[in-house]
């Protein structure tokens, strides 16, 4: 068992850590200094651009690149035939090439790249490109591609990773149910949409390395695929994570080492610097997007509103090749049946191919998709029971002492109550539901609310660990360097705030320096909001072996025992305070006697417990839980939906820094609202038809509701301060708060999001029948 | 194709420079005039984050032949303020901790400067009007308009 935050962090007086401190990237950022990657990419460099398949699937039968080689300021065209290493690039399974060779199977694979001074000439020469294909039959659905006789995306069959839970016996449970509701949800394709398309460069150096710069969330998973293309060692790629016009996932997945892979093999080949950016539309096609989801439920209840058996099959649709989505699979079915205490518990989960673009990683990893069935499904339950909702959740939600679905012990770091209550309290949830009920008009309001929980960092879903670097200088600026990258969150800046009040040194000291593989360690994938959970750990680590080393130079200064000395605010004095040295003069003796004011250190999550049979056990060290409410008003004459006011309740454990925490939860319920309303990214025969931003909508300034954020705080095991996971769960609950509040509206359940107008009216036309 | 000679004065400077027909105004700005603040992310006039202001408007640079700017004003990020002494639009950004990747400030930051250079007392509504054309996928918007809300309290207490 890990100790308590509260017996790790003996009771401090925190300065830095809990105060709504200003980032330390938004000076470079608001003056729209050059810092991004297109913003610095060497004169001399090649552009490239892709060739890429206009077919969903078939067998490529020729493919001639002698045109576009000859077009004149051509200066090179490459393809598989020039990868001196192994044709892959993928973020999990091997099934995925960087280029194509004899078969195709999405619409918009990269099959050669052309490579020119001048971007224009290159983007001409790859019409130059002829491609022979054989077309072969597709399948686009995931569940006609799980059929017996389906065409197969890849030899080994469509399922890619199948998972399961048995907990109690339902069928059991469903014997002891007065009511059994079953009830089947669809979600889409939801475009991640990060404001920066991917881009990289890539410059030759002299001993036949390489160095990298990109926009990208994972370092050392782009080192480790650029040495396998090039056939090179890790340490011979260098990678710098340039600052990143957002994420959300798709970057740490497969696309960065797409894009820096092309350039890399035209820079080695050309021994010229090669750089290669995404337009909006190839971004939108090539990198992963959010997995839609065929969701059925079967729930039994008792008239009391008790929960007594809950079967869950899901089917996810992750496109062409797998990326992340088995470990997506994973977290979806581990959190199927909701935030409940349910005794009996069955969930099957398939995680498909099929000849659509890829899914992948995208903020909540499946977590959105599998709340909103579940929390869809219980306000139809309330329904059915003349229940209210809010009294039907709190009879079954999760509390200290409660079981999962995987039969984990919830512990005393659950405040789901308090979100509920907060939440029901701040939207006026009785007296408005009741008038709403009431309204009759063309527009009426509709209140809803949905409940979560959120497993943090990657528990079964990889090996969990970040390390940290840290070195004062000899003016006293200390640097901490990790391989976790900023990609917009504010977290890494926030471990400058954890590392300040370990070492009791004022935050203005510290400068994040950028992540370089070549100086600091691997700290795996910067996702699964770990950064401040694991990298503050680690963080904790090292500032506390560098504050204790200061101690330690400190008392020799002082002619005193290590013991007496206590260190406040950058000054080192005896318990008397008769005595004392400042930061400075500590770090300017240490200097004078050569002792190195540089510490590194690991720190490596627990391995969670399970039975891989059942799926029982301990799958994730804390859990970050949470409430929202949405107050809709609908259009019963055009189907719009407005969102008037949200309500988002979470128990974050201990907000490092509260006004950039309110900035993920603001910006994460403003991405739940749009895969609410309006966000679906949609394939016609594989082809996508809307790549592009006038087509795809985003929500903007004018779809903003009133956001009202509650921050909860119920320590959890293993973050730093107690802090769990905060910049994943908001995007989690929006999409059910949003559809139950349009239901407490007009009575229409919608059970395929987005909850467009004309699902909308569609609903409201079998209301009528 | 022909070439025409393009002058115009960009953050207060006199520029004459000679440019295609078909050059946009991003990549005059970005790639002759070494202004990499100005964004680009669509490409069609749909993300807005090209956005400077052209004669006090704000324009998407990816939609605009340079030649179009022709003895016009323009004003990029980096005509805004600098690091000594950023324009109170970008203290505001900063107090609010408004921007998360960034990408989108340099053109959210000029529609705050385009709205407040003519309304000093904006209502919500028309702080969410003036950035409505830009697209911020991370901020959800709100930390954004309460930037712009303290930046036109803050310009009004320092212009009495």
């Amino acid at each position: 068992m890990m100790e308590k935050p509260a017996a790790r962090e003996q009771k401090q007086q925190l300065q830095f850590v809990g105060k709504s401190l200003g980032r330390v990237d938004s000076l470079d950022k608001v003056l729209g200094k050059p810092i991004y990657t297109t913003d610095t990419v060497p004169e001399n460099a090649l552009y490239l651009k892709v060739v890429k398949s206009t077919v969903a699937n078939a067998r490529i039968k020729k493919i001639d690149l002698s045109k576009a080689r000859n077009y004149p300021g051509v200066v090179i065209v490459v393809s598989a035939d020039d990868i001196p290493g192994i044709n892959e690039s993928t973020a999990l399974l091997p099934d995925k090439p960087l280029f194509a060779t004899d078969r195709v199977r999405f619409a918009g694979e990269p099959i050669a790249a052309v490579a020119s001074y001048d971007p224009t000439i290159a983007e001409e020469a790859t019409d130059l490109a002829e491609i022979e294909y054989e077309p072969l039959p597709a399948v686009f659905t995931p569940i006609e591609a799980m059929q017996p006789g389906a065409p197969l995306v890849h030899e080994n069959g469509n399922v890619c990773k199948n998972m399961k839970v048995r907990k109690g016996n339902t069928e059991a449970g469903f014997k002891e149910a007065d009511l059994i509701v079953e009830g089947t949800y669809k979600t889409p394709f939801q475009e991640p949409v990060p404001l920066e398309p991917e881009a990289g460069f890539v410059i030759p150096e002299p001993d036949g390395s390489v160095t990298c710069v990109g926009s990208i969330q994972s370092p050392f998973h782009v080192q480790t695929g650029i040495a396998k293309i090039l056939s090179l060692k890790p340490e011979q790629v260098r990678v710098i994570q340039a600052a990143t016009g957002g994420a959300f996932g798709p970057k740490s997945d497969e696309t960065p080492v797409d894009v820096l892979g092309m350039a890399a093999l035209v820079a080695v080949k050309t021994r010229k610097p090669a750089a290669l950016s995404y337009t909006r539309e190839e971004s939108m096609i090539g990198h992963t997007k959010r997995h839609p989801f065929v969701i059925s439920l079967k729930t039994g209840v008792k008239k009391d509103g008790t929960l007594t058996a809950w079967e869950a099959r899901l089917v996810s649709d992750t496109g062409a090749y797998a990326s992340l989505g088995p470990l997506v699979l994973i977290r979806a079915c581990l959190h199927a049946t909701g935030p409940y205490n349910i005794p009996n518990v069955k969930t099957d989960a398939y995680c498909v191919y099929t000849n659509n673009t890829m899914a992948g990683s995208f903020r909540g990893f499946g977590g959105p998709q599998v709340h909103f069935a579940a929390e869809s499904q219980m306000d139809e339950i309330a329904k059915k029971l003349g229940m209210d909702p809010v009294d039907l959740r709190k009879k079954n939600m999760l509390r200290p002492g409660a079981l999962t679905a995987t039969s984990q012990l919830v512990d005393e770091g659950c405040g789901l109550e308090e979100c509920i209550k907060r939440a029901v309290k701040e939207s006026d949830w009785y007296k408005k539901r009741e008038q709403f009920h009431a309204d009759n008009g063309t527009k009426r309001r509709g209140l809803g609310i949905a409940i979560m929980y959120h497993g943090n960092s990657l528990g079964p879903e990889g090996n969990d660990f970040a390390t940290v670097h840290m070195q004062i200088e000899r003016d006293g600026k200390i640097k901490l360097r990790t391989a976790l990258t900023e990609y917009g969150t504010g977290a890494p800046s926030a471990l400058l705030q954890i590392a300040a009040d370990t070492m009791h040194v004022p935050f203005d000291h510290f400068i994040l320096e950028p992540p370089d593989t070549d100086f600091c360690n691997d700290s795996g994938p910067t996702v699964a909001s770990r950064t401040i959970t694991i990298g503050g750990r680690a963080t904790q680590m090292v500032a506390g072996k560098l504050g204790q080393k200061l101690k330690e130079v400190a008392a020799d200064m002082l002619q005193l025992p290590l013991s007496d000395i206590e260190s406040n605010n950058g000054v080192y004095h005896d318990k008397s305070d008769a005595h004392s040295v400042t930061f400075r003069d500590v770090v300017a003796h240490a200097y004078s006697r050569g002792i190195a004011l540089k510490e590194s250190g690991t720190f490596t999550a627990p391995r969670c417990e399970y039975d891989p049979e059942t799926s029982q056990g301990s799958f994730y060290l804390q859990y970050t839980y949470g409430a929202v409410t949405a107050e809709v008003e609908v259009d019963t004459e055009t189907g719009r939906v407005r969102v008037l006011k949200m309500v988002a309740a979470y128990d974050v454990g201990k907000a490092i820094n509260p006004l950039s925490l309110e900035g993920q939860i603001e910006g994460g319920t403003v991405q739940g609202l749009g895969y609410a309303l309006m966000e679906e990214m949609i394939h016609k025969d594989g082809i996508v038809v809307n790549p592009n931003l006038g087509d795809y909508y985003v929500p903007t300034s004018l779809d903003i509701p009133e956001i009202k954020t509650i921050i909860v705080e119920y320590p959890g095991a293993l973050g730093p301060f107690g802090a769990k996971a905060v910049g994943e769960p908001p995007i989690v609950l929006p999409a059910a708060a949003i559809v139950n509040a349009i239901d407490n509206a007009i009575g229409v359940r919608v059970n395929e999001i987005p909850a467009t107008p004309e699902r909308v009216l569609s609903g409201l036309r079998n209301q009528r029948k | 194709m022909s070439k025409h000679l393009l002058k115009f004065t960009v953050n207060g400077k006199d520029h004459a420079l000679v440019v295609n027909s078909h050059d946009r105004l991003i990549d005059v700005l970005r790639n002759e005039l070494g202004l990499k603040g100005t964004k680009e992310g669509c490409s069609t006039g749909d993300c807005g984050i090209c956005a400077v202001l052209m004669d006090g408007k704000l324009v998407n640079s990816c939609l605009i032949f340079a030649i179009q700017a022709r003895n016009r004003k323009i004003t990029t990020i980096e005509g805004i303020g600098t690091a000594e002494e950023p324009h109170p639009i970008q203290r505001a950004f900063m107090k609010w901790n408004a921007s998360q990747c960034g990408y989108c400030i340099p053109a959210m930051i000029l529609a705050a400067k385009d709205l407040l250079d003519k309304n000093p007392n904006p209502t919500m509504e028309d702080i969410k009007h003036a950035t409505s054309g830009i697209i911020c996928r991370c901020t959800g918007y709100l930390k954004i308009f309460e930037a712009i809300n303290t930046a036109a309290i803050e310009m009004k207490a320092e212009s009495k």
